[in-house]
Protein backbone atom coordinates (compact mmCIF):
# COMPACT_ATOMS: atom_id res chain seq x y z
CA UNK A 1 0.00 0.00 0.00
CA UNK A 2 1.47 3.44 -1.20
CA UNK A 3 2.62 5.94 1.75
CA UNK A 4 0.08 8.72 2.62
CA UNK A 5 2.45 10.79 3.18
CA UNK A 6 5.65 10.15 1.08
CA UNK A 7 4.92 13.21 -0.36
CA UNK A 8 4.91 15.31 2.17
CA UNK A 9 8.42 13.54 3.71
CA UNK A 10 9.87 13.85 0.24
CA UNK A 11 9.00 17.87 0.49
CA UNK A 12 9.94 17.90 3.99
CA UNK A 13 13.87 16.83 3.38
CA UNK A 14 13.80 18.73 -0.04
CA UNK A 15 13.00 22.12 1.64
CA UNK A 16 14.93 21.64 5.13
CA UNK A 17 18.13 20.81 2.44
CA UNK A 18 17.50 24.16 0.72
CA UNK A 19 16.54 25.70 4.08
CA UNK A 20 20.20 24.46 5.34
CA UNK A 21 21.62 26.42 2.23
CA UNK A 22 20.24 30.08 3.41
CA UNK A 23 21.47 29.27 6.65
CA UNK A 24 25.60 28.54 5.66
CA UNK A 25 25.11 31.56 3.18
CA UNK A 26 24.14 33.82 5.91
CA UNK A 27 26.72 32.51 8.24
CA UNK A 28 29.19 34.23 5.46
CA UNK A 29 27.64 37.56 6.02
CA UNK A 30 27.18 39.83 9.18
CA UNK A 31 24.23 39.38 11.30
CA UNK A 32 21.68 41.41 13.29
CA UNK A 33 21.22 39.89 16.06
CA UNK A 34 17.58 40.41 17.96
CA UNK A 35 16.46 39.72 21.41
CA UNK A 36 13.04 37.54 22.38
CA UNK A 37 11.92 37.22 26.00
CA UNK A 38 15.31 37.99 27.56
CA UNK A 39 19.16 38.89 26.60
CA UNK A 40 19.92 35.38 25.65
CA UNK A 41 16.77 34.29 24.24
CA UNK A 42 18.50 34.79 20.54
CA UNK A 43 16.75 35.40 17.46
CA UNK A 44 17.97 36.69 14.02
CA UNK A 45 16.35 37.88 10.29
CA UNK A 46 17.85 34.25 9.27
CA UNK A 47 15.17 32.42 11.68
CA UNK A 48 12.58 34.15 10.16
CA UNK A 49 13.43 33.95 6.26
CA UNK A 50 13.66 30.40 6.72
CA UNK A 51 10.69 29.92 8.81
CA UNK A 52 8.98 31.88 5.81
CA UNK A 53 10.78 30.01 3.19
CA UNK A 54 8.98 26.84 4.15
CA UNK A 55 6.25 28.10 4.87
CA UNK A 56 5.45 29.69 1.49
CA UNK A 57 7.19 26.39 0.12
CA UNK A 58 4.78 23.95 1.61
CA UNK A 59 1.71 25.79 1.40
CA UNK A 60 1.91 25.86 -2.22
CA UNK A 61 1.87 21.89 -2.07
CA UNK A 62 -0.05 21.45 1.04
CA UNK A 63 -2.70 24.17 0.74
CA UNK A 64 -4.82 22.62 3.50
CA UNK A 65 -2.36 21.49 5.81
CA UNK A 66 -1.80 23.80 9.44
CA UNK A 67 1.49 25.35 10.61
CA UNK A 68 2.84 25.37 14.29
CA UNK A 69 6.47 27.61 13.42
CA UNK A 70 8.50 28.94 16.15
CA UNK A 71 8.49 32.48 14.87
CA UNK A 72 4.95 32.99 13.92
CA UNK A 73 4.30 31.85 17.16
CA UNK A 74 6.44 34.12 18.61
CA UNK A 75 4.47 36.94 16.64
CA UNK A 76 1.44 35.96 17.93
CA UNK A 77 -0.34 32.58 16.13
CA UNK A 78 -1.60 30.22 18.42
CA UNK A 79 0.24 27.28 19.07
CA UNK A 80 -2.24 24.76 18.86
CA UNK A 81 -2.21 21.05 17.85
CA UNK A 82 -4.81 19.73 16.09
CA UNK A 83 -6.60 16.38 14.23
CA UNK A 84 -5.36 18.38 10.94
CA UNK A 85 -2.31 17.26 8.61
CA UNK A 86 0.22 20.00 10.76
CA UNK A 87 4.03 20.73 9.96
CA UNK A 88 5.68 21.53 13.34
CA UNK A 89 8.96 24.08 12.46
CA UNK A 90 12.11 25.45 13.61
CA UNK A 91 13.77 27.06 11.09
CA UNK A 92 17.21 27.41 13.02
CA UNK A 93 17.31 25.11 16.16
CA UNK A 94 20.51 26.54 18.13
CA UNK A 95 20.55 29.97 17.28
CA UNK A 96 23.40 30.89 20.12
CA UNK A 97 24.73 28.52 17.93
CA UNK A 98 24.32 30.02 14.90
CA UNK A 99 25.24 33.72 15.68
CA UNK A 100 28.65 32.42 17.35
CA UNK A 101 29.25 29.65 14.42
CA UNK A 102 29.47 26.85 17.07
CA UNK A 103 29.11 23.69 14.49
CA UNK A 104 25.77 22.60 15.17
CA UNK A 105 22.59 24.38 13.43
CA UNK A 106 19.36 22.37 12.60
CA UNK A 107 16.16 22.85 10.28
CA UNK A 108 13.87 21.02 12.39
CA UNK A 109 10.45 19.28 10.33
CA UNK A 110 7.77 17.09 12.26
CA UNK A 111 4.53 16.29 10.62
CA UNK A 112 1.76 14.84 12.69
CA UNK A 113 -1.91 13.80 11.42
CA UNK A 114 -4.89 13.64 14.44
CA UNK A 115 -1.95 14.30 16.77
CA UNK A 116 0.41 11.47 15.94
CA UNK A 117 3.56 12.06 14.63
CA UNK A 118 3.96 10.57 11.32
CA UNK A 119 7.66 11.72 10.25
CA UNK A 120 10.58 13.89 11.59
CA UNK A 121 13.86 15.77 9.27
CA UNK A 122 16.14 17.04 10.97
CA UNK A 123 18.60 18.75 8.79
CA UNK A 124 22.23 19.62 10.92
CA UNK A 125 23.21 21.97 7.95
CA UNK A 126 26.90 22.51 9.01
CA UNK A 127 27.75 18.93 9.21
CA UNK A 128 25.47 18.45 5.83
CA UNK A 129 23.84 15.51 7.96
CA UNK A 130 19.91 14.98 6.99
CA UNK A 131 18.34 12.89 10.11
CA UNK A 132 14.74 11.36 8.84
CA UNK A 133 12.64 8.83 10.73
CA UNK A 134 9.11 7.46 9.52
CA UNK A 135 6.56 5.94 11.58
CA UNK A 136 7.40 2.38 10.85
CA UNK A 137 9.70 2.74 8.76
CA UNK A 138 12.98 3.40 10.69
CA UNK A 139 15.33 6.38 10.97
CA UNK A 140 18.32 7.51 8.46
CA UNK A 141 21.20 9.79 8.53
CA UNK A 142 21.92 10.73 5.17
CA UNK A 143 20.59 7.46 4.19
CA UNK A 144 22.28 5.14 6.37
CA UNK A 145 20.33 3.32 9.24
CA UNK A 146 20.42 4.67 12.58
CA UNK A 147 20.46 2.40 15.51
CA UNK A 148 20.65 3.82 19.39
CA UNK A 149 23.53 2.40 21.39
CA UNK A 150 22.88 -1.15 23.19
CA UNK A 151 24.20 0.17 27.13
CA UNK A 152 21.99 -0.65 29.36
CA UNK A 153 24.65 0.17 32.37
CA UNK A 154 23.99 4.04 33.17
CA UNK A 155 27.53 4.45 34.15
CA UNK A 156 29.00 3.44 31.13
CA UNK A 157 26.47 6.44 29.53
CA UNK A 158 26.91 9.70 27.41
CA UNK A 159 23.94 11.79 28.77
CA UNK A 160 22.80 15.45 26.92
CA UNK A 161 21.31 18.00 28.11
CA UNK A 162 21.17 22.28 27.96
CA UNK A 163 21.34 24.80 30.34
CA UNK A 164 18.42 26.80 28.15
CA UNK A 165 17.89 30.69 27.79
CA UNK A 166 16.10 30.78 31.47
CA UNK A 167 18.38 32.79 33.79
CA UNK A 168 15.92 33.02 36.66
CA UNK A 169 18.08 31.37 39.15
CA UNK A 170 15.74 29.60 41.02
CA UNK A 171 15.43 27.52 37.70
CA UNK A 172 18.94 27.71 37.25
CA UNK A 173 19.68 25.96 40.33
CA UNK A 174 17.20 23.59 39.81
CA UNK A 175 18.94 22.33 36.32
CA UNK A 176 22.42 22.64 38.17
CA UNK A 177 21.20 20.45 40.98
CA UNK A 178 19.97 17.70 38.24
CA UNK A 179 23.17 17.86 36.44
CA UNK A 180 24.99 17.46 39.41
CA UNK A 181 23.28 14.35 40.55
CA UNK A 182 23.74 12.72 36.92
CA UNK A 183 27.33 13.23 36.88
CA UNK A 184 27.57 11.89 40.18
CA UNK A 185 25.52 8.66 39.74
CA UNK A 186 28.76 8.57 37.84
CA UNK A 187 27.88 8.33 34.16
CA UNK A 188 30.80 9.13 31.35
CA UNK A 189 30.09 12.26 30.73
CA UNK A 190 27.14 15.52 30.13
CA UNK A 191 27.43 17.41 27.39
CA UNK A 192 25.76 19.07 25.21
CA UNK A 193 25.94 20.40 21.78
CA UNK A 194 23.14 23.64 21.86
CA UNK A 195 20.43 22.14 19.40
CA UNK A 196 17.68 19.61 21.16
CA UNK A 197 16.91 18.53 17.72
CA UNK A 198 21.06 17.53 16.61
CA UNK A 199 21.12 16.06 20.51
CA UNK A 200 18.24 14.00 19.63
CA UNK A 201 20.00 13.14 16.33
CA UNK A 202 23.46 12.21 18.51
CA UNK A 203 20.63 9.63 20.63
CA UNK A 204 19.35 7.73 17.65
CA UNK A 205 22.93 7.39 16.62
CA UNK A 206 24.27 5.88 19.68
CA UNK A 207 26.53 8.79 20.28
CA UNK A 208 24.97 9.76 23.38
CA UNK A 209 22.67 7.47 25.29
CA UNK A 210 20.08 10.53 26.35
CA UNK A 211 19.10 13.48 26.01
CA UNK A 212 16.45 15.73 28.16
CA UNK A 213 15.52 19.10 28.71
CA UNK A 214 12.84 21.42 30.26
CA UNK A 215 11.93 24.69 28.59
CA UNK A 216 12.48 23.51 24.86
CA UNK A 217 9.14 23.46 22.73
CA UNK A 218 6.91 21.59 20.76
CA UNK A 219 9.26 22.75 17.46
CA UNK A 220 12.33 21.58 18.86
CA UNK A 221 11.30 18.21 19.41
CA UNK A 222 8.66 16.97 17.31
CA UNK A 223 11.03 15.78 14.47
CA UNK A 224 13.41 14.38 16.61
CA UNK A 225 10.71 12.48 18.55
CA UNK A 226 10.25 10.14 15.56
CA UNK A 227 13.83 9.87 15.09
CA UNK A 228 14.94 8.54 18.13
CA UNK A 229 12.05 5.68 18.52
CA UNK A 230 12.27 5.08 14.70
CA UNK A 231 16.08 4.32 16.10
CA UNK A 232 14.85 2.23 18.70
CA UNK A 233 14.99 4.19 21.38
CA UNK A 234 12.21 5.72 23.86
CA UNK A 235 10.72 9.13 24.15
CA UNK A 236 9.25 9.96 27.51
CA UNK A 237 8.01 12.77 29.85
CA UNK A 238 10.87 13.90 32.31
CA UNK A 239 8.80 12.07 35.63
CA UNK A 240 8.42 8.64 33.32
CA UNK A 241 5.23 9.41 32.39
CA UNK A 242 4.15 9.41 28.51
CA UNK A 243 5.64 12.11 26.10
CA UNK A 244 3.36 15.04 25.96
CA UNK A 245 4.68 17.27 22.75
CA UNK A 246 2.74 20.47 23.81
CA UNK A 247 4.72 19.77 27.86
CA UNK A 248 8.13 22.00 27.10
CA UNK A 249 9.91 18.43 28.51
CA UNK A 250 11.55 15.85 26.83
CA UNK A 251 13.88 12.62 27.57
CA UNK A 252 14.73 10.76 25.02
CA UNK A 253 17.32 7.82 25.64
CA UNK A 254 18.19 4.47 23.92
CA UNK A 255 15.90 2.02 26.00
CA UNK A 256 14.32 2.47 28.97
CA UNK A 257 16.49 1.12 31.54
CA UNK A 258 18.45 3.95 30.93
CA UNK A 259 15.65 6.43 31.12
CA UNK A 260 14.00 5.73 34.37
CA UNK A 261 17.52 5.64 35.73
CA UNK A 262 17.77 9.42 34.63
CA UNK A 263 14.22 10.13 35.62
CA UNK A 264 15.47 9.55 39.23
CA UNK A 265 17.75 12.27 38.94
CA UNK A 266 15.77 15.05 37.23
CA UNK A 267 15.14 17.89 39.34
CA UNK A 268 12.08 19.89 37.65
CA UNK A 269 11.02 23.00 37.44
CA UNK A 270 7.70 24.72 35.59
CA UNK A 271 7.53 25.71 32.27
CA UNK A 272 4.37 26.86 30.55
CA UNK A 273 2.73 24.30 28.29
CA UNK A 274 3.27 25.21 24.19
CA UNK A 275 -0.93 24.92 24.17
CA UNK A 276 -1.48 27.51 27.19
CA UNK A 277 -4.14 29.79 26.38
CA UNK A 278 -2.46 33.08 25.72
CA UNK A 279 -2.78 35.79 28.12
CA UNK A 280 -5.55 38.34 27.12
CA UNK A 281 -4.04 42.28 26.05
CA UNK A 282 -5.42 44.58 28.49
CA UNK B 1 66.80 33.51 8.16
CA UNK B 2 65.17 30.35 7.30
CA UNK B 3 62.86 28.58 10.33
CA UNK B 4 65.18 25.79 12.37
CA UNK B 5 61.86 24.00 13.66
CA UNK B 6 59.91 24.12 10.55
CA UNK B 7 61.26 21.00 9.63
CA UNK B 8 59.87 19.51 13.08
CA UNK B 9 56.70 20.99 12.55
CA UNK B 10 56.03 19.67 8.80
CA UNK B 11 57.15 15.79 10.19
CA UNK B 12 54.60 16.56 13.01
CA UNK B 13 51.91 17.21 10.55
CA UNK B 14 52.07 14.40 9.02
CA UNK B 15 52.63 12.07 11.87
CA UNK B 16 49.57 13.60 13.35
CA UNK B 17 47.37 12.93 10.08
CA UNK B 18 48.93 9.28 10.36
CA UNK B 19 47.27 8.71 13.58
CA UNK B 20 44.09 10.40 12.85
CA UNK B 21 43.86 8.01 10.22
CA UNK B 22 44.91 4.87 13.09
CA UNK B 23 41.77 6.82 15.29
CA UNK B 24 39.25 6.63 12.19
CA UNK B 25 40.42 2.71 11.25
CA UNK B 26 39.37 2.19 15.23
CA UNK B 27 36.14 3.59 15.02
CA UNK B 28 35.03 1.10 12.79
CA UNK B 29 35.29 -1.69 15.25
CA UNK B 30 34.65 -2.26 18.73
CA UNK B 31 36.57 -0.51 21.68
CA UNK B 32 37.33 -2.20 24.82
CA UNK B 33 37.81 0.47 26.89
CA UNK B 34 40.26 0.03 30.16
CA UNK B 35 40.40 2.62 33.19
CA UNK B 36 42.66 4.32 34.67
CA UNK B 37 42.79 6.57 38.07
CA UNK B 38 38.82 5.93 38.50
CA UNK B 39 35.60 3.90 36.20
CA UNK B 40 35.16 7.23 34.01
CA UNK B 41 39.18 8.31 33.20
CA UNK B 42 38.88 6.15 30.28
CA UNK B 43 41.77 4.89 28.05
CA UNK B 44 41.54 2.22 25.10
CA UNK B 45 44.74 0.26 23.07
CA UNK B 46 44.15 2.83 20.55
CA UNK B 47 45.24 5.73 22.78
CA UNK B 48 48.44 3.65 23.62
CA UNK B 49 49.07 2.39 20.16
CA UNK B 50 48.48 6.13 18.40
CA UNK B 51 50.66 7.39 21.14
CA UNK B 52 53.54 4.43 20.35
CA UNK B 53 53.20 5.53 17.02
CA UNK B 54 53.67 9.50 17.16
CA UNK B 55 57.07 8.89 19.68
CA UNK B 56 58.69 6.29 17.51
CA UNK B 57 58.45 8.28 14.03
CA UNK B 58 59.65 11.55 16.49
CA UNK B 59 62.72 9.52 18.04
CA UNK B 60 63.63 7.98 14.80
CA UNK B 61 64.00 11.71 12.94
CA UNK B 62 64.99 13.49 16.21
CA UNK B 63 66.68 10.96 18.85
CA UNK B 64 67.86 13.74 21.18
CA UNK B 65 64.58 15.41 21.34
CA UNK B 66 62.42 14.51 24.99
CA UNK B 67 59.06 13.42 24.97
CA UNK B 68 55.77 13.88 27.79
CA UNK B 69 52.86 11.84 26.87
CA UNK B 70 49.71 11.52 28.46
CA UNK B 71 49.58 7.45 28.28
CA UNK B 72 54.15 7.35 28.99
CA UNK B 73 53.25 9.40 32.41
CA UNK B 74 50.22 7.10 32.92
CA UNK B 75 52.47 3.88 32.49
CA UNK B 76 55.19 5.91 34.98
CA UNK B 77 57.29 8.23 32.78
CA UNK B 78 58.26 11.79 34.33
CA UNK B 79 56.57 14.65 33.26
CA UNK B 80 59.09 16.98 33.58
CA UNK B 81 59.42 20.30 31.40
CA UNK B 82 63.31 20.81 30.56
CA UNK B 83 65.04 22.91 28.10
CA UNK B 84 65.56 20.39 25.80
CA UNK B 85 63.62 19.96 22.53
CA UNK B 86 60.32 18.39 23.70
CA UNK B 87 56.89 17.00 22.28
CA UNK B 88 53.84 17.41 24.37
CA UNK B 89 51.20 14.73 23.14
CA UNK B 90 48.07 14.02 23.97
CA UNK B 91 47.32 10.75 21.23
CA UNK B 92 43.58 11.21 22.18
CA UNK B 93 42.19 14.15 23.28
CA UNK B 94 38.28 12.99 23.79
CA UNK B 95 38.57 9.52 24.93
CA UNK B 96 35.26 9.45 26.46
CA UNK B 97 34.11 10.69 23.16
CA UNK B 98 36.40 8.24 20.99
CA UNK B 99 34.73 5.07 22.92
CA UNK B 100 31.32 6.37 21.83
CA UNK B 101 31.57 8.02 18.44
CA UNK B 102 30.92 11.79 19.79
CA UNK B 103 32.27 13.56 17.10
CA UNK B 104 35.27 15.29 19.21
CA UNK B 105 38.46 13.48 18.75
CA UNK B 106 41.68 14.74 18.32
CA UNK B 107 45.24 14.53 18.60
CA UNK B 108 47.43 16.98 20.40
CA UNK B 109 50.89 18.14 19.63
CA UNK B 110 52.81 20.79 21.34
CA UNK B 111 56.49 21.15 21.10
CA UNK B 112 58.35 23.67 23.13
CA UNK B 113 62.40 25.02 23.13
CA UNK B 114 63.27 26.87 26.44
CA UNK B 115 60.25 25.75 27.88
CA UNK B 116 58.77 27.95 25.23
CA UNK B 117 55.82 27.11 22.78
CA UNK B 118 57.21 26.83 19.51
CA UNK B 119 54.59 25.60 17.73
CA UNK B 120 51.03 23.71 17.82
CA UNK B 121 49.31 21.12 15.86
CA UNK B 122 45.78 19.78 16.71
CA UNK B 123 44.00 17.21 14.58
CA UNK B 124 40.41 16.77 14.94
CA UNK B 125 40.04 13.95 13.05
CA UNK B 126 36.78 12.60 12.94
CA UNK B 127 35.95 16.19 11.20
CA UNK B 128 39.11 16.28 9.66
CA UNK B 129 40.13 19.61 10.37
CA UNK B 130 43.52 19.72 10.70
CA UNK B 131 44.59 23.13 13.30
CA UNK B 132 48.17 24.36 13.13
CA UNK B 133 50.19 27.65 14.37
CA UNK B 134 54.11 28.37 14.53
CA UNK B 135 54.87 31.33 17.02
CA UNK B 136 54.76 34.69 15.29
CA UNK B 137 53.52 32.98 11.87
CA UNK B 138 49.97 33.01 12.51
CA UNK B 139 46.94 30.41 12.89
CA UNK B 140 45.15 28.19 10.65
CA UNK B 141 43.04 25.32 9.81
CA UNK B 142 43.30 23.34 7.06
CA UNK B 143 45.61 25.91 5.81
CA UNK B 144 43.43 28.51 5.86
CA UNK B 145 43.70 31.33 8.10
CA UNK B 146 41.75 31.83 11.46
CA UNK B 147 41.03 34.30 14.13
CA UNK B 148 39.36 34.47 17.09
CA UNK B 149 35.92 36.65 17.36
CA UNK B 150 37.06 39.58 18.90
CA UNK B 151 34.38 39.96 21.34
CA UNK B 152 35.21 41.87 24.64
CA UNK B 153 31.20 41.77 25.92
CA UNK B 154 31.09 39.07 28.09
CA UNK B 155 27.46 38.97 28.02
CA UNK B 156 27.71 38.38 24.14
CA UNK B 157 30.20 35.49 24.59
CA UNK B 158 29.69 31.52 23.98
CA UNK B 159 31.87 30.02 26.76
CA UNK B 160 33.35 26.47 26.74
CA UNK B 161 34.51 24.37 29.59
CA UNK B 162 34.29 20.52 30.55
CA UNK B 163 32.95 18.96 33.97
CA UNK B 164 36.04 16.33 34.37
CA UNK B 165 37.19 13.48 35.32
CA UNK B 166 37.45 13.26 39.16
CA UNK B 167 34.04 12.15 40.34
CA UNK B 168 34.17 13.40 44.50
CA UNK B 169 31.11 15.63 45.05
CA UNK B 170 33.11 18.65 46.75
CA UNK B 171 35.11 19.01 43.88
CA UNK B 172 31.79 18.35 41.68
CA UNK B 173 30.39 21.19 43.84
CA UNK B 174 33.09 23.50 42.68
CA UNK B 175 33.08 22.99 39.28
CA UNK B 176 29.35 23.54 39.19
CA UNK B 177 29.47 26.73 40.85
CA UNK B 178 31.79 28.07 38.70
CA UNK B 179 29.26 27.24 35.92
CA UNK B 180 26.63 28.41 37.70
CA UNK B 181 28.41 31.76 38.08
CA UNK B 182 29.36 31.68 34.82
CA UNK B 183 26.26 30.94 33.09
CA UNK B 184 24.17 33.90 35.30
CA UNK B 185 26.86 36.51 34.30
CA UNK B 186 24.96 35.64 32.09
CA UNK B 187 26.55 34.84 28.70
CA UNK B 188 24.48 33.80 25.92
CA UNK B 189 25.54 29.83 26.71
CA UNK B 190 27.82 26.93 27.38
CA UNK B 191 28.73 24.57 25.73
CA UNK B 192 31.08 20.85 26.68
CA UNK B 193 32.69 19.62 23.48
CA UNK B 194 34.47 17.20 25.29
CA UNK B 195 38.18 17.86 23.92
CA UNK B 196 40.53 20.61 25.78
CA UNK B 197 42.29 20.96 22.39
CA UNK B 198 38.80 21.14 20.19
CA UNK B 199 37.77 23.66 22.71
CA UNK B 200 40.81 25.48 22.44
CA UNK B 201 40.60 25.59 18.49
CA UNK B 202 37.13 26.41 18.72
CA UNK B 203 37.59 29.79 20.63
CA UNK B 204 41.08 30.30 17.89
CA UNK B 205 38.86 30.08 14.49
CA UNK B 206 35.88 31.98 16.61
CA UNK B 207 33.33 29.76 17.15
CA UNK B 208 33.26 30.24 20.80
CA UNK B 209 34.84 33.74 22.43
CA UNK B 210 36.25 31.57 25.64
CA UNK B 211 37.57 28.18 27.30
CA UNK B 212 38.43 27.56 31.20
CA UNK B 213 39.52 24.45 33.01
CA UNK B 214 40.57 23.43 36.32
CA UNK B 215 42.21 19.62 36.07
CA UNK B 216 43.59 19.01 32.72
CA UNK B 217 47.33 18.17 31.86
CA UNK B 218 50.04 20.27 29.80
CA UNK B 219 49.40 17.37 27.20
CA UNK B 220 45.66 18.89 26.82
CA UNK B 221 46.77 21.96 26.74
CA UNK B 222 50.36 22.58 24.69
CA UNK B 223 49.09 22.01 20.71
CA UNK B 224 46.19 24.35 21.56
CA UNK B 225 48.23 27.46 23.33
CA UNK B 226 50.01 28.32 20.37
CA UNK B 227 47.11 27.86 18.14
CA UNK B 228 44.80 30.60 19.69
CA UNK B 229 47.26 32.66 20.39
CA UNK B 230 48.37 33.39 16.98
CA UNK B 231 44.76 33.53 16.18
CA UNK B 232 45.05 36.72 18.09
CA UNK B 233 43.86 35.40 21.46
CA UNK B 234 45.03 35.45 24.86
CA UNK B 235 45.91 32.40 27.09
CA UNK B 236 46.43 33.03 31.04
CA UNK B 237 46.25 31.43 34.28
CA UNK B 238 43.01 31.11 36.05
CA UNK B 239 43.72 33.47 38.60
CA UNK B 240 44.60 35.98 35.87
CA UNK B 241 48.27 35.97 36.24
CA UNK B 242 50.48 34.62 33.52
CA UNK B 243 49.44 30.76 32.14
CA UNK B 244 51.89 27.90 33.43
CA UNK B 245 51.70 24.91 31.56
CA UNK B 246 52.64 22.22 34.12
CA UNK B 247 49.50 24.09 36.54
CA UNK B 248 46.36 22.19 34.87
CA UNK B 249 44.55 24.98 34.61
CA UNK B 250 43.82 27.74 32.23
CA UNK B 251 41.27 30.66 30.72
CA UNK B 252 41.68 31.27 27.17
CA UNK B 253 39.65 34.08 25.04
CA UNK B 254 38.62 35.89 22.50
CA UNK B 255 40.04 38.74 24.22
CA UNK B 256 41.59 40.03 27.86
CA UNK B 257 38.16 41.54 28.56
CA UNK B 258 36.35 38.15 28.22
CA UNK B 259 40.07 36.60 30.01
CA UNK B 260 39.79 38.89 33.22
CA UNK B 261 36.03 38.82 33.59
CA UNK B 262 35.98 34.90 33.66
CA UNK B 263 39.24 34.67 35.92
CA UNK B 264 36.86 37.37 38.10
CA UNK B 265 34.65 34.71 38.62
CA UNK B 266 36.16 31.43 39.14
CA UNK B 267 36.64 29.97 42.39
CA UNK B 268 40.11 28.13 42.64
CA UNK B 269 40.06 24.12 43.78
CA UNK B 270 43.32 22.29 44.20
CA UNK B 271 44.44 20.46 41.14
CA UNK B 272 47.94 19.31 41.59
CA UNK B 273 50.96 20.23 39.19
CA UNK B 274 51.65 18.28 36.45
CA UNK B 275 55.42 18.64 37.26
CA UNK B 276 54.75 17.79 41.16
CA UNK B 277 57.14 15.22 42.40
CA UNK B 278 55.38 12.08 44.22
Amino acid sequence: MADPWQGAMDHAVAVARKAGEIIRDALQNDMKIMCKSSSVDLVTKTDQQVEQFIFDSVREKFPTHSFIGEESVAAGQPCTLTDNPTWIIDPVDGTTNFVHGFPFVAVSIGFAVKKELEFGVVYSSLEDKMYTGRRGKGAYCNGLPLQVSDQTDISQCIVNSEMGSNRDPEVVDRIFSTMRKILCIPVHGLRGVGTAAVNMGLVASGAVEAYFEIGIHCWDIAAGAVIVTEAGGVVMDVDGGPFDLMSRRVLAANNKTIATRIVKEIDAFPAERDDAPKQEKQ
Amino acid sequence: MSDPWKECMDHCIAVTKEAGKMIREALKKDIPIMQKSSPVDLVTETDQKVEALIISSIKERYPTHSFIGEESVAAGAPSILTDNPTWIIDPIDGTTNFVHRFPFVSVSIGFTVNKEIEFGVVYSCIEEKMYTARKGKGAFCNGVPIKVSGQEDITKSLVLTEMGLKKDPEHFKAVMSNMQKILTIPVHGIRSPGSAAVNMCLVACGSADAYYHIGIHCWDMAGGAAIVTEAGGVIMDITGGPFDLMSRRLITASSRAIAEHIAQQLQEFPCGRDDAVN
